[in-house]
C-alpha cells in the first residue's frame, strides 16, 4: 500500500509541474478571452512555435558562443520573447482586427484555421524530423524524503507561479490592467472613457503570445522529442481553462493543476493497480470536463452570466 | 403546402437531378480514369449527407459541433457490426443505424441544454475523443485499432459491386437528404430552430420548448450523420479509427462554412468544393510547389484548407452560396446596381 501512496505522491508532483504548463496555456486563453471575448484555439500552436523558435535560437547562440552555458539559454529566452511580441502584433492584425464584430462561431473557426495553418507551416519549415531539445538544468534532481523531484519540474512550477502573480498584479493593480478589464466588460463604453481599445487588444495578444512562447520554452525539454504533436497539448489545456471557468485567472491555475495531476496519476500508478484505467487514460481529462460541465456549466470559478433579451 | 417555396424558381431542380444521374455516363465517355473520379464523387456524396445534417444543427439551430466525425464513426461501425456480425440485411441497417446514431445525438443534446457556445464545441470535441477511444476499447466487435473489413452492400437483391453502382445509390440518398432537409427548414420545426439560433430567450418567450427542439436538432443531425456512416462503411470496405480524426470534424465545419452557413445548398456546394479541392487541385499545386521546396503531403493539405477557411471567414462570411446570391442580384438589377453594395 505504501508503494501505491509514494507512487501517487511522486506522480502528483510531476503532475503539478505538467498542470502548471496547462495553467500557463490556459492563462493565454484567459487573457485573450477576458479582453476580447475571443476564444483562441491557436494557443497550443503558439506554444509549439515558441518551442521551435527557442530551439532555433539555442542552436544559433551555441554556435556563436562556442558551447552551451547559462547565458545561451538566457539570450535564447529573451530573443524568443522578442519574437513573441512581434508574433502577437501580427496575430492581432490577422485575427482580431478584421473579425472584431463577427459572431463567436466564425471567430472560433478563424482561430482553428490559424492553428491548422501554424501547425502545417511549422511542419513544412522544420521538416519531418523530430528535434531533441536541450534542458538548461540537465537531468539533475533533488531528493526529499522518499520522493525525487527533477529541477526542471521545480523551475516550471516557480516560473508559473511568478508569471501568474505578475498577471494577477497586472490585472488588478495597474492602469493598463484595469483598462483591459473595462474593455472586456464593454468595449464601447471603454472607448468613450478614453481607453485606447485597439492598443489594449494588441497588448492582450502580445501578452498571450509571450505566455504561449514561455510555456513552450518550459515544456520543450520536458518532452523527450520536439515535433508538431506538441500543439495537441493546447487542446488538452482547454479542459483546464474551462474546468476553472473561462476568464478567471485563479480558475485557470486550479483547473490546470487538477487536470495535470489527474492525467499523470491515471497514467502512472493507477493504471498499474487498476487495469481498466489504462483503456481510458488519454480521455480521462475529457470525461472529467464533461462531468464538471454537466453540474456547473460555467466551470468551477466561472460566474454565470445573466441573460438579457 | 402551397406557397412553401414561392420565392424560389423550382424549374431547374428536375433538370439538375437528371444531370446528376447522367453525369457518370458523361464522365465515362470523357475520361479513361472515370472510376477514380466516381469514387471521389461518392465520398463527396456521403459527406454531403453529413454536412447537410451538420448545417441543420450548426447553421440553423446555432449549436456548435466539433465532434461530427464521431457520429460518422458510430454509424460506420454500427452498420459494419450489424450487417457483418449480426447478419442483418443492409436495408434494415440503413434504417436502424441512423436511429441508433440519432439516439447518441440525443445523449449529446443533454449537455447542450446547459452548455453554450464554445463550451458546447469543446464538449462535442471531447465526445469525439471518447468515442474514438471506446471504439478501440471494444476490440472484440470493432477490431480495435487494427480496423474492420466491411462487406459489400446489397440493396433489394442487387449487390453494389463497384463505384459505378454505388454512385447511383449514394446520389439517390443525397437527393433525398437534400429534399428532406429543405422540407425541415421550411417547416414549423425549421422555424423553431432558426428562432433558437437568433435568440434563445425570445424563442422561449414565444413558446418554443428549448429542450425539445435542441434535442431534436441533435437527433436529426445524428440521423443524417448515421446515414452517411452506413454509406461510408460500405463504400470504403475498410474502416479504422484513423478515418475519424478530430481534423475530419473540423473539415466538416469548414465545408459548411465555406459553402455558407444556414443554407442547405451552401452545405452541398461547400462539400463539393472542399472534396474536389482536396483530391484534384491540391495534388496539382503540390507537384508545382515541390519543385522549389520539400513538402510532405500530410502538411500541405491542412495548410491550404486553413488558408481557404481563414480567407472565407474574413472576406466572404456568407460563403459560396452568399457569393452566388450576390452575383444573381447583381445581374438581375444589372444596369441600375449601386456598386458599393456588391463588393
Amino acid at each position: 500500500m505504501s508503494d501505491l501512496l509514494s507512487g501517487l505522491l511522486q506522480e502528483s508532483i510531476s503532475g503539478i509541474a505538467l498542470g502548471c504548463i496547462y495553467a500557463l496555456i490556459a492563462l493565454g486563453f484567459t487573457l485573450i478571452y477576458k479582453a476580447t471575448e475571443v476564444v483562441n484555439f491557436a494557443q497550443g500552436e503558439i506554444m509549439m512555435v515558441g518551442a521551435y523558435v527557442n530551439f532555433f535560437f539555442v542552436t544559433q547562440f551555441t554556435g556563436m558562443a562556442g558551447g552551451l552555458n547559462g547565458w545561451v539559454f538566457l539570450a535564447a529566452l529573451l530573443s524568443s520573447i522578442l519574437f513573441a511580441v512581434l508574433f502577437g502584433i501580427i496575430l492581432d492584425y490577422i485575427i482580431n482586427r478584421p473579425l472584431k464584430d463577427a459572431p463567436v462561431f466564425s471567430i472560433i473557426m478563424a482561430t482553428i484555421s490559424l492553428a491548422i495553418i501554424l501547425r502545417s507551416l511549422t511542419a513544412m519549415i522544420a521538416g519531418p524530423i523530430s528535434l531533441v531539445p536541450v534542458s538548461p538544468f540537465g537531468d539533475s534532481t533533488i531528493k526529499a524524503g522518499g520522493i525525487v523531484i527533477s529541477v526542471l519540474d521545480l523551475a516550471i512550477i516557480i516560473c508559473a507561479i511568478i508569471l501568474m502573480g505578475l498577471f494577477f498584479f497586472f490585472f488588478n493593480k495597474t492602469r493598463w490592467g484595469i483598462a483591459m478589464k473595462a474593455t472586456s466588460a464593454d468595449s464601447e463604453a471603454a472607448q468613450l472613457m478614453g481607453i485606447p481599445v485597439k492598443q489594449v487588444y494588441r497588448m492582450v495578444w502580445v501578452f498571450a503570445a509571450i505566455v504561449g512562447v514561455i510555456s513552450g520554452v518550459l515544456l520543450a525539454p520536458r518532452m523527450a522529442l520536439l515535433d508538431t504533436t506538441m500543439s495537441f497539448l493546447g487542446l488538452k489545456a482547454f479542459p483546464a481553462a474551462i474546468l476553472g471557468g473561462f476568464g478567471s485567472i485563479p480558475g485557470a491555475v486550479v483547473g490546470g493543476i487538477i487536470l495535470g495531476i489527474i492525467e499523470t496519476v491515471s497514467m502512472g500508478t493507477l493504471s498499474f493497480h487498476f487495469a481498466w484505467i489504462k483503456e481510458i487514460n488519454d480521455i480521462i481529462v475529457w470525461i472529467v470536463l464533461i462531468a464538471v460541465l454537466m453540474i456547473r456549466p460555467d466551470g468551477l470559478f466561472g460566474i454565470a452570466k445573466v441573460k438579457r433579451v | 403546402m402551397k406557397g412553401r417555396y414561392v420565392d424560389e424558381n423550382l424549374k431547374w431542380i428536375p433538370i439538375l437531378i437528371i444531370a446528376v444521374y447522367l453525369f457518370p455516363f458523361l464522365l465515362k465517355s470523357a475520361t479513361f480514369s472515370y472510376k477514380y473520379y466516381l469514387y471521389i464523387l461518392n465520398m463527396a456524396g456521403i459527406y454531403i449527407i453529413l454536412t447537410v445534417g451538420l448545417d441543420l444543427l450548426s447553421g440553423f439551430t446555432g449549436l456548435m459541433s466539433l465532434g461530427h466525425a464521431a457520429f460518422l464513426a458510430i454509424g460506420a461501425y454500427t452498420s459494419a457490426i450489424l450487417v457483418d456480425q449480426a447478419g442483418l440485411p443492409f436495408e434494415l441497417s440503413l434504417i436502424i443505424t441512423p436511429i441508433i446514431v440519432g439516439l447518441f445525438g440525443f445523449v449529446i443534446g443533454f449537455p447542450a441544454l446547459r452548455i453554450e457556445g464554445m463550451y458546447l464545441g469543446l464538449t462535442t470535441m471531447g465526445f469525439g475523443f471518447i468515442v474514438k477511444r471506446l471504439i478501440i476499447a471494444l476490440r472484440e466487435w470493432t477490431g480495435g485499432s487494427g480496423g474492420l473489413q466491411v462487406s459489400k452492400a446489397s440493396l433489394f437483391g442487387i449487390t453494389i459491386k463497384n463505384d459505378w453502382d454505388n454512385y447511383f445509390m449514394i446520389y439517390t440518398f443525397v437527393i433525398l437528404a437534400i429534399i428532406i432537409a429543405r422540407r425541415i427548414v421550411k417547416s414549423k420545426l425549421g422555424r423553431a430552430f432558426m428562432a433558437i439560433r437568433d435568440s434563445e430567450q425570445a424563442a422561449q418567450a414565444s413558446g418554443i420548448n428549448l429542450a425539445k427542439y435542441k434535442m431534436l436538432s441533435f437527433f436529426i443531425s445524428g440521423l443524417f450523420a448515421g446515414f452517411a456512416g452506413v454509406l461510408f462503411a460500405h463504400t470504403n470496405h475498410f474502416i479504422s479509427t484513423d478515418h475519424f480524426d478530430i481534423l475530419l470534424s473540423i473539415y466538416f465545419i469548414v465545408m459548411v462554412l465555406v459553402g455558407g452557413m444556414s443554407s442547405i445548398y451552401g452545405a452541398v456546394l461547400g462539400t463539393l468544393f472542399i472534396v474536389l479541392m482536396e483530391n484534384m487541385f491540391i495534388p496539382l499545386f503540390k507537384d508545382g510547389l515541390s519543385q522549389y521546396m520539400h513538402i510532405e503531403a500530410g502538411d500541405f493539405q491542412p495548410f491550404i484548407f486553413g488558408l481557404i477557411m481563414l480567407i472565407f471567414i474574413i472576406f466572404q462570411p456568407l460563403g459560396l452560396y452568399g457569393m452566388w446570391l450576390k452575383m444573381r442580384i447583381y445581374w438581375k438589377l444589372f444596369p441600375f446596381n449601386p456598386r458599393k453594395r456588391f463588393t
